[in-house]
């Protein structure tokens, strides 16, 4: 091929737009990831509408005194309910597209948007503090009982454990209202208990935090156990004894580094369930997060509302999951992505 | 404590209603001195749920009506024994001779949150933004559009075709209201309406400001304490979101300044939640969940916090007369007789409701126990009946559709077993979610259902007009063209004897046909710290006990 004088050379026209190497393709790794949200958002969006529009009841059906037809003929048309079920639909996409989610039925004339930000940051705080306890006290815990294995300390985490993920939250929340709100109050002094005066980074989240995190916790100590277990059990790590290394780099070198694989993996769709709520802890302790909001807007057929709060949970998640992929090619340098 | 506390435990009086009574009118007299009041007079009560608007046009649920009702104020306003409607905004109201034209004097000195006056202006907007189809109003329809002049024609206009929304301001224009000076609004009715004293009483028959909506948005202006502009005791100072509401004294107010300088309305929807924050002295009022009824009757300390308030809510159970076999006169009669009322009363609903046969609830004129013979609990007679009438009992089936509510399926399981046992009928119980019941019921879809009513104000039209052919507010499709002549005089005359013989003629159809078998009347049953002093509780409350009326309360020292 013709070589044109004075053209600069391919290779560096190409390497100014893009950077080569690990870098550059963990960019565009991560940009093609995001742009598979997508369709998935598209199909999610198309799955919900349909479902939504199928359930029996609208949003204007209500117990008691009934509106009559032709208030609700006029508030069909105040929400463009009365247009066919395909122009509602494209219609919604459209206003999607320019992120527009619409205002919602149940409160009257509210952007579902303004109403997802009222909702989502206590249910995002009690999620987050619950993923710190879990990643503390879970990992901490699995992988004391795996070095002391066959001891009391060992026996104490697997016993609790046991309990932990066997124990619903909703139990475990109402006896901890029972035992430190109601019995205790005189000692404790209401701190330990929401609402009154509104939601705060405050003792009222002790409670609910502990009930998010202690199933969690049971199930990533008793993962992390096992694979603890089944990595001291492994040649190498039998190799960084025999060379005369410390405890504590055989333990965060060796051992927890390949022990955390499977714990990693499982942490990332717990942080997504975490943030995105808990409808029974948020009842139990009536936090105003969005967990229940999202069930209230199911059972009042807010339609804008049910659309834009699934959406929400589906961006977190496919997040949540894309994170997890990253973490795999830092603690596991065999993972390659693509 | 409070003093009227005090004497009643000396008093000792054994029923439970006289207690009531007593506390009301020991409130009433005794004046609080301002020696015994706390310091903060703050008032902390449940509305259970965050209103989806304080928008008077837009809002339909009691909890809306329990703050809104504070913070708006409408013409007039119903008293506490429910007699009368009595001056508010309006100083007097006038009627003419043919009961056609209303003519409300507001008052000179009512004033908006922000100092303005209130004019009668104000209420033609409010009325007619009522009536603007685009707006689509929860209760345009009946309130409004069956008894203002030229306002029939709602029904006709629909806001999604372009031909008719080009005719809404023709339409808005046409209707009887004016306001022919600053101080005076009118209203010309479609037919005499006595009852119409408490449309103009109803808390969405409040003002509106014209400019503060324009400057807003109609959507909007509701939505944020600074521009809430109202003119009731108090207003919003503060919405948290799924948390609470905050009130204070609306200073401009015509009536002088309340007691209370803070009402703090939860929305806590979980009421076992709600009872332990009154426990612990959270909250100052809460209603007692039907499974701790017994615990608080026995209880030394709570059985004297126990506030008792017959409501003007009655329940049935609601036959699909288009189907057989509930198209038959005597098999609905059979059903009703069939079911122990005192048994439901007593053992379900553990005291807390009174049983009835008829259907206009106590606390309204029309209350006629004696009407109720026909529907007297009999299963020997029903039986017979039955058989009578469609034939072997066993050999039919009936679905009783039940919301998937706890309370609402223990009624529905005790009607269920008394149909059973007593009739020999099989009752299958469709227990699903509540949007769905409601659909099937609107679509027909059903043959029995436990339905009820609850007055939007007390006067016999709103409760007589729903057992009328084609209404949608009784779903079974009871029709009876006596029953419905005799209604329809009875709503537009205007002297209160004949009135009153002719809905109590109508009643006695209604019964005799079964439209519907009357179970029971509902009460409330709370619980009130006793500093919480001068409250004024009537059968028509809200969400609270005494909500239409936090103007005479007090804390008292504690």
């Amino acid at each position: 091929m013709a070589v044109v004088q004075g053209a600069p050379p391919r290779g560096a026209l190409v390497s100014f737009k893009i950077p080569r190497g690990r870098g550059a393709s963990l960019g565009l790794y991560i940009a093609r990831r995001i742009l598979w949200l997508v369709p998935v958002l598209f199909f999610v969006i198309t799955i919900t509408f349909v479902l939504m529009h199928l359930a029996p009841g609208s949003p204007w059906d209500k117990e008691g005194k009934q509106l009559s037809a032709a208030v609700v003929r006029n508030l069909n048309a105040k929400y463009g309910l009365n247009e066919p079920f395909l122009a509602q639909y494209v219609r919604y996409l459209v206003n999607v597209a320019h992120f527009d989610f619409g205002l919602s039925y149940q409160y009257e004339d509210q952007p579902v948007s303004s109403l997802i930000l009222r909702s989502w940051p206590p249910t995002a705080v009690i999620g987050a503090l619950a993923f710190l306890m879990i990643v503390i006290f879970g990992i901490g815990i699995g992988v004391v009982a795996a070095l002391r294995q066959n001891t009391w300390v060992d026996y104490a985490v697997v016993g609790f454990s046991t309990i932990g993920a066997s124990t619903p939250a909703f139990v475990l929340g109402i006896i901890l209202i029972i035992i430190f709100s109601v019995s205790l109050y005189r000692i404790t002094g209401g701190n330990f208990s929401l609402p009154t005066g509104g939601f705060a980074l405050d003792q009222h989240l002790i409670m609910p935090v502990v009930t998010l995190a202690t199933l969690p916790i049971a199930f990533i100590a008793r993962l992390t156990r096992a694979s603890t277990l089944e990595v001291l059990r492994q040649d190498y790590i039998r190799t960084a004894w025999a060379k005369g290394l410390r405890e504590r780099l055989v333990v965060t070198k060796h051992v927890l580094k390949n022990s955390l694989i499977p714990v990693v993996s499982a942490l990332g769709p717990t942080f997504a369930v975490l943030i995105t709520g808990s409808v029974i802890v948020e009842s139990v302790f009536a936090i105003p997060g969005i967990g229940r909001a999202f069930v209230i807007a199911v059972s009042s057929r807010d339609y804008p509302m049910i659309l834009a709060t699934t959406i929400l949970f589906s961006v977190i998640v496919a997040l949540a999951n894309l994170v997890v992929d990253l973490l795999y090619t830092v603690i596991d340098p065999r993972v390659r992505l693509g | 404590m409070d003093d009227s506390v005090a004497r009643l435990r000396w008093l000792r009086v054994p029923a439970l209603l006289t207690v009531v009574g007593l506390v009301v009118a020991a409130c009433g007299t005794s004046a609080p001195t301002t020696s015994n009041l706390a310091k903060d007079q703050t008032l902390r009560v449940n509305i259970t749920t965050e209103p989806n608007s304080l928008d008077p046009g837009q809002e339909q649920y009691a909890y809306e009506g329990a703050v809104g009702a504070s913070i708006s104020e409408a013409l007039l306003k119903i008293k506490p024994d429910l007699s009368d409607a009595a001056p508010a905004t309006a100083a007097s109201y006038s009627v003419s001779s043919d009961g056609l034209t209303w003519t409300f004097k507001i008052r000179s000195n009512a004033k908006w949150s922000d100092g303005k006056p209130v004019t009668g202006a104000d209420f033609v907007y409010a009325w007619q933004r009522i009536l603007d189809p685009r707006l689509a109003a929860p209760y345009a329809d009946p309130f409004f559009d069956g008894t203002i002049a030229g306002a029939a024609d709602y029904a006709n206009l629909d806001a999604s075709k372009p031909a008719d929304v080009a005719k809404i301001p023709a339409f808005l224009s046409g209707l009887g209201l004016s306001a022919p000076d600053a101080s005076t609004f009118v209203v010309k009715l479609q037919a005499p309406s006595p009852f119409f004293k408490w449309i103009a009483s109803l808390w969405m028959s409040a003002p509106v400001r014209k400019d503060v909506v324009d400057q807003y948005g109609s959507d909007k202006w509701a939505t944020s304490p600074t521009s809430l502009i109202t003119n009731g005791q108090y207003k919003v100072s503060e919405f948290v979101s799924k948390d609470h509401i905050t009130l204070v004294p609306n200073t401009n107010y015509w009536g002088g300044q309340p007691t209370l300088t803070k009402i703090v309305n939860y929305e806590i929807s979980d009421e076992n939640q709600a009872y332990a924050k009154y426990l612990n002295g959270e909250l100052d009022e809460v209603n007692v969940p039907l499974a701790n009824t017994q615990l608080v009757k026995n209880d030394p300390v709570l059985s004297k916090q126990i506030k008792f308030v017959p409501q003007l809510t009655l329940f049935w159970m609601d036959f699909n007369t288009r189907k057989a076999p509930f198209n038959n006169k005597d098999a609905r009669l059979a059903f009703s007789k069939a079911v122990d009322r005192n048994a439901l009363a007593t053992n379900v609903l553990q005291g807390r409701s009174a049983p009835a046969t008829f259907f206009i609830p106590k606390g309204m004129n029309g209350y006629r126990p004696d009407l109720g013979k026909t529907q007297d609990y009999d299963p020997a007679a029903a039986k017979a009946m039955l058989t009578a009438a469609v034939g072997d009992p066993s050999k039919i089936t009936v679905d009783l559709l039940v919301r998937n509510i706890t309370a609402n399926k223990q009624i529905g399981e005790f009607i269920a077993a008394q149909l059973q046992t007593n009739l020999g009928v099989k009752v299958n119980q469709v227990v699903i979610d509540s949007k769905t019941v409601t659909t099937r019921l609107r679509a027909h879809q059903y043959s029995l259902y436990i339905g009820g009513w609850g007055a939007d104000y007390p006067d016999d039209q709103d409760w007589f007009d729903i057992w009328m052919t084609g209404s949608g507010n009784v779903f079974g499709g009871y029709s009876n063209p006596a029953y419905d002549a005799l209604v329809k005089q009875a709503d537009t005359t205007a002297d209160a004897a004949k009135r009153q013989s002719l809905y109590d003629q109508a009643q006695k159809i209604l019964i005799d046909d079964a439209g519907g078998g009357f179970l029971y009347q509902r009460n409330y049953m709370f619980l009130v710290k006793p500093y919480v002093q001068g409250l004024t509780t009537t059968a028509q409350d809200f969400e609270d006990v005494g909500d239409w009326f936090w103007s005479k309360v007090s804390i008292g020292s504690h």
